[in-house]
């Protein structure tokens, strides 16, 4: 299999490290999930990943490119982010936008479609999604299951290899989550692209996942598939499925 | 384009020209203040040829919010600054007998000074709150960083935007409240110094010059300037959590008003002591 994603031991923030010498591999068509308690070190990891932190130290490869964690120019910044999808927890939509306009804001930056076409993109990015929507209506207006599925048509409108989802079902039930999840499933079968996911939620994990890296204390204490993370002797799995009840 | 965004002190590293960006912690400042002023002119300029539609929606919202908005209080407050200057400046000259130059007094004052002044105040006291406290929650529910994480400029879709709304909508809103205040001026005299209809306006152009309103207009562009990005400034640069937007909010409305009457009399002093602009 291509690796989509791979992260290179990676310390940071430089300055006021969070995290030590994190290394994962991603690969295309698969789902790579980093499971962890909170505050284990999981959302920086993946701050640095799109580069809103400078790492001390590492690289981040992004479908075969090599970008610098310690400092990049602007332009190859913005090409690596134009490559990675991003879903934040909380969805992070830009409120002042209605939900089509926050779907082609990137379709609007990084590519030279007009503004009918960047809409006429967007509108189906959003039937792709599951959405059935008035699209001009502002995140406010939407409940939590919907806000995600806007955040992630707007994370795919760029048909990146790689898409992060960081706490993708934190704050929704158990239907509006498994439904999210199915949705995110059909779209990585057709699309291809390989999903990292930071999540603490080991039921989570182990539903889909096709390999897994525990992290604590800002560093990865376990990785492997599902089955070999489950079987780990490692203190703090133990802790986690126990707590969690997954085990 | 250089980077907007650079590294917090405690980095431990500057940013250089050609590298850039990896900031933005969890905590303070991540945003330059001059580089806020020069990309955010950039992206002015770059709007006013534009024909995106997230942006022209953006701007058009902005200017309804920031600008329309405050019509319902710059139209009453205008009028009674009129009203309220010819009773004061009549009742000092009403010492040597000379009431009826507090007419000329709105002539000289109204467009120079008092519309430019009065609107910038009103508009800070309405909007650079509302600015800073959009600007922290967004910082604090993680839109921000989502924007950026897609290759988005900040500055470009929330700053630009608001800071092109401004330089339209204060300037317009100056010449409406400069008109107001002559008319609050003419509601005074008439009720206070028994002057005809004829006199008034005969006093007032007597002492009011096209080029006072030109001043005044360019005081307003430089306070749209000033409101926009400070009250931008603080929204952006404080600490990624909630607990923030409220010392956001609060600094942003003292350190814009400190920054309109500053701005003030520097122009004021330009014009005073330089033969050039006098």
């Amino acid at each position: 299999m291509i690796p989509v994603l791979e992260v290179r031991s990676l310390t940071g923030p430089a300055g006021a490290p969070g995290i030590f010498d994190v290394t994962m591999t991603c690969l295309r068509g698969r789902t790579t999930v980093v499971l962890g308690p909170i505050h284990s070190g999981k959302s920086t990891v993946m701050r640095h990943v799109v580069g809103l932190e400078r790492a001390a130290r590492g690289s981040v490869v992004v479908d075969g490119e090599t970008f610098d964690a310690t400092g990049e120019t602007e332009d190859r910044l913005r090409r690596m982010r134009t490559r990675i999808g991003c879903v934040f927890p909380g969805a992070a939509l830009i409120s002042r936008l209605g939900a089509v306009e926050n779907v082609e804001l990137p379709l609007l930056e990084h590519t030279t479609a007009s503004a009918a076409e960047a809409r006429k993109a967007a509108t189906h990015l959003m039937t792709e999604v599951g959405l059935h929507i008035d699209p001009e209506m502002l995140p406010g207006q939407l409940d939590r299951a919907v806000q995600r599925r806007v955040a992630l048509a707007r994370a795919l409108a760029l048909r990146p290899p790689i898409l992060m989802l960081d706490e993708p079902t934190q704050g929704l039930d158990a239907h509006s989550a498994a439904e999210l999840d199915r949705t995110l499933e059909r779209l990585q079968a057709g699309q291809g692209f390989g999903t990292l996911i930071f999540s603490h939620d080991p039921r989570y994990a182990f539903g889909r996942a096709d390999q897994i890296f525990v992290m604590a204390g800002g560093r990865i204490v376990e990785s492997g598939t599902p089955e070999s993370v489950r079987n780990s002797a490692s203190e703090v799995v133990s802790r986690l499925l126990d707590r969690r009840g997954a085990a | 384009m250089t980077s907007i965004f650079v590294p917090s002190a405690d980095d431990g590293e500057q940013s250089t020209g050609s590298t850039a960006s990896f900031s933005a912690r969890e905590g303070g400042r991540f945003l330059d203040r001059w580089e806020l002023l020069v990309t955010a002119s950039y992206w002015v300029a770059w709007l006013s040829f534009s024909r995106r539609t997230a942006m022209g929606t953006g701007i058009a919202r902005e200017f309804d919010q920031l600008g329309m908005g405050a019509l319902r209080l710059i139209v009453p407050a205008s009028l009674l600054v009129g009203i309220i200057t010819t009773f004061q400046v009549a009742s000092q000259l009403s010492q040597f007998g000379a009431q009826a130059l507090s007419v000329q007094a709105i002539g000289w004052f109204a467009a120079r000074e008092l519309g430019p002044l009065v609107v910038a105040l009103l508009v800070v006291t309405r909007s650079a709150s509302g600015i800073a406290g959009e600007l922290a929650s967004m910082r604090a529910n993680g839109e921000i960083d989502a924007l950026r994480a897609m290759g988005l400029n900040p500055v470009k879709y929330l700053v630009a935007p608001k800071l092109a709304a401004l330089l339209i909508a204060v300037p317009g809103l100056t010449i409406l409240a400069d008109a107001l205040i002559v008319l609050g001026g003419w509601l005074g005299s008439i009720a206070i110094l028994d002057v005809s209809t004829r006199f008034y306006f005969d006093q007032f152009r007597s002492a009011f010059e096209l080029r006072d309103l030109f001043i005044g207009l360019i005081k307003s562009l430089c306070f749209a300037y000033m409101i926009a990005l400070i009250a931008c400034d603080e929204g952006l640069s404080v600490e990624a959590h909630f607990q923030s937007i409220g010392t956001a909010t609060s600094r942003a409305v003292v350190l814009t008003v400190l920054g309109v009457l500053a701005a003030d009399t520097v122009i004021n002093a330009m014009f005073y002591f330089i033969p050039v602009f006098a």
